[in-house]
């Protein structure tokens, strides 16, 4: 079945961010108009970071750190299925996660350099964002959006351990910018658990 | 003119001055490309290596300097701060004239960087005038470093892409590597190419680690970069991985022509027997299973539509890199980055490789600044195993030059081994016998005989 996120519209449904920004677009709607070509290719830059440590980091966080998986991730992602399915797709959730980070070379890490890399990455992104409200100034573009969704469920979500909260919240530039995005745009939702996390 | 060496400030850290590194960057015994520093026509300002060397340091703070990351100070700064006292310099720019035949191979850029600079000048010193600094810093090292990675083919020093990367590095940074080329991995101190052994017998074998750990022994070609400028050698790196790397493995290990007309071609040839009927293919199912595992989300419904997929947003992966890049000669202004080495490395290997169905070197080669990117980098840096380009693949004997010693002296001991098992046998069996005409001559030949004699008997 597909994924979420997804939209529905008419009878087209549309998952992942990926394809649905690229679906709004042909609608005629899009945040990157503004963008010149160097920019385009620096904010494609960066959502694949995003994508790459961030999310590889959390996926980690969630599947490979043996008290995480314990309390947390074992019992969530078992729940809407009966015993045994709820144990047996976890672990084979569990083992084909682990093969991807050995192929892409994370098999070896520890938690310590994973919070380090995300530490990296946060502080790429403030380095990036500096004193701006948005990544490209004025705006807020696609990368903005990316980066609200990642960083406001690294913030919000209770884990075992808040080190990689923390690693964010030294970031005051990032603090900042999620609770103006929040602000802005969620004010009048309250802060649910909608978070946009794909798992 | 060159802008003059960097200071080579003894190796005891930062100088008050301030240039950093140079103690790391010194490096007394590197190949010749190095850094020789000289050209540098682009580099602003010191037309006169001995007039801008006149002039005083500015106060950086060493702490500056430490920070790694890259709060740096306004470029002009960074040039003057790099001035030593000029006695140095002034007697160094002399001896440095013969070296630039070599020099002239240094590229402009390394105005920013010094790397190279710093090593090259202090290599030309060195040589010069017997100066103790570079010696200094070799004197520090137990060992020199050992670099392990693939041998060279297709017109580039390496065929594979993390041995290029991490070469290409190196090269920017002007760090003494003692390289060995070879084409058999399990001759590497970890079983897997590229591997670093490094001074105390440590041994990485991850790129992006070994990159690390030549960053930390002061090999540092991001040093000059700003904040901001780190954030987006970060990004793009992350862009290269997620977008250029499956269609990298794909074209070269998946793609069943490219695969059996080049690429297991080359690697067939190039290792030894018997490793050569098996490592390809176990080669071949790793990269296929990796290249599953990184696009394992996106699964649609057949292969085609992957494939199709995959190369577009390389190729829309390119055209970016091609608008980052614009007009520059190097990413980030005149002097190579760490993300050069990487892009470089994958650019390097698209267009080189003589594929059958190229698709994605079709586009690429339509992307004008990168290719004249890479041939810039490749002739700077590799003027020598760019000239090797069809040789290597004619004579596979070529990138074995490490091994042809140990080859010519086991053809010679099996040799002399046969012939010591044909000739004993034939004197112990009485095919042959020698004859105790002359006593005197031998006594060796006697008690062969004797020996003989007593065989028979």
């Amino acid at each position: 079945m597909s994924k979420v996120p997804f939209i529905h519209v008419g009878n087209q449904v549309v998952s992942e961010l990926g394809p649905i920004v690229q679906f709004v677009k042909a609608k005629g709607h899009s945040l990157s108009d503004g963008l010149d070509e160097v920019q385009k290719a620096e904010m494609k830059a960066y959502m694949e970071l995003v994508n790459n440590m961030l999310l590889t980091a959390e996926l980690y966080l969630q599947w490979c750190d043996e008290t995480t998986v314990g309390e947390i991730t074992h019992a969530r992602y078992g729940s809407p299925y009966p015993w045994p399915l709820n144990h047996i797709l976890a672990y084979q959730k569990q083992w084909e996660v682990k093969r991807k980070m050995k192929a892409i070379g994370w098999g070896n890490k520890t938690l310590d350099q994973v919070l380090e890399d995300v530490d990296q990455c946060c502080q790429a992104l403030s380095q990036r964002l500096g004193t701006q409200p948005y990544f490209f100034n004025k705006q807020p573009t696609e990368l903005d959006a990316l980066v609200f969704g990642h960083l406001y469920t690294i913030l919000t979500t209770q884990l075992t351990n808040d080190e990689l909260s923390e690693k964010v919240k030294n970031y005051s530039n990032l603090l900042a910018f999620c609770r103006r995005i929040e602000q802005h745009y969620f004010e009048d939702r309250g802060k649910g658990s909608s978070s946009i996390r794909s798992s | 003119m060159r802008l003059g060496g960097p200071p080579r400030g003894p190796c005891s850290g930062p100088s008050p001055a301030g240039p950093w590194r140079s103690p790391g960057r010194v490096q007394g015994c590197e190949k010749p490309q190095s850094r020789p520093g000289s050209t540098r026509p682009a580099s602003p300002g010191p037309a006169a290596p001995s007039g801008v060397r006149g002039s005083p340091q500015p106060g950086r703070p060493a702490s500056a300097r430490r920070a790694r990351p890259r709060t740096l100070p306004p470029f002009g700064t960074r040039l003057w701060s790099r001035r030593r006292p000029p006695s140095p310099e002034a007697l160094g720019s002399t001896p440095r004239r013969p070296a630039s035949p070599r020099s002239s191979l240094r590229p402009p850029p390394l105005v920013a960087r010094g790397a190279g600079r710093a090593g090259g000048a202090a290599r030309g010193r060195t040589e010069a005038r017997g100066e103790v600094l570079p010696g200094q810093r070799a004197g520090k090292m137990a060992a020199p470093m050992e670099l392990f990675c693939w041998s060279g083919g297709w017109g580039l020093p390496s065929v594979d892409l993390d041995s290029l990367t991490v070469l290409t590095y190196a090269r920017f940074t002007g760090a003494p590597l003692k390289v060995h080329k070879v084409t058999n991995p399990w001759q590497s101190p970890s079983g897997t190419l590229p591997a670093l052994r490094t001074s105390h017998g440590e041994v990485i074998s991850v790129p992006h680690k070994i990159i690390t750990h030549l960053r930390k022994e002061k090999y540092n070609a991001d040093y000059d970069l700003s904040a901001r400028q780190g954030a987006d050698t970060l990004a793009f790196m992350s862009l290269l991985e997620e977008k250029l790397l499956p269609v990298l493995i794909h074209t070269f290990w998946v793609d069943t022509k490219n695969y059996v007309e080049v690429t297991r071609k080359w690697y067939a040839e190039a290792m030894p027997f018997p490793l050569n009927f098996f490592l390809p293919g176990r080669m071949q199912r790793q990269f296929m299973e990796r290249l599953q595992l990184l696009c394992g989300e996106h699964r649609p419904e057949n292969e085609e539509e992957l494939e199709k997929e995959l190369y577009q947003e390389a190729r829309e992966c390119l055209t970016l890199l091609s608008q980052r890049l614009g007009s520059q000669k190097f990413f980030f202004g005149d002097a190579p980055a760490s993300l050069d080495a990487f892009v470089f490395g994958y650019l390097a290997l698209l267009l080189q490789a003589r594929l059958p169905s190229g698709k994605l070197q079709a586009h690429l080669r339509g992307l004008q600044n990168l290719c004249a990117y890479c041939t810039h980098v490749l002739s700077l840096y590799f003027p020598w195993d760019g000239a090797e380009g069809p040789p290597p693949r004619q004579t596979p004997a070529g990138p074995e030059t490490e091994e042809e010693p140990y080859r010519r002296r086991n053809q010679v001991l099996s040799v002399l081994a046969g012939l010591a098992a044909m000739v004993g046998y034939a004197l112990l069996s009485g095919i042959v016998s020698i004859q105790r005409t002359t006593p005197a001559r031998a006594p060796g030949t006697r008690s062969l005989s004797m020996a003989e004699e007593d065989e028979e008997e």
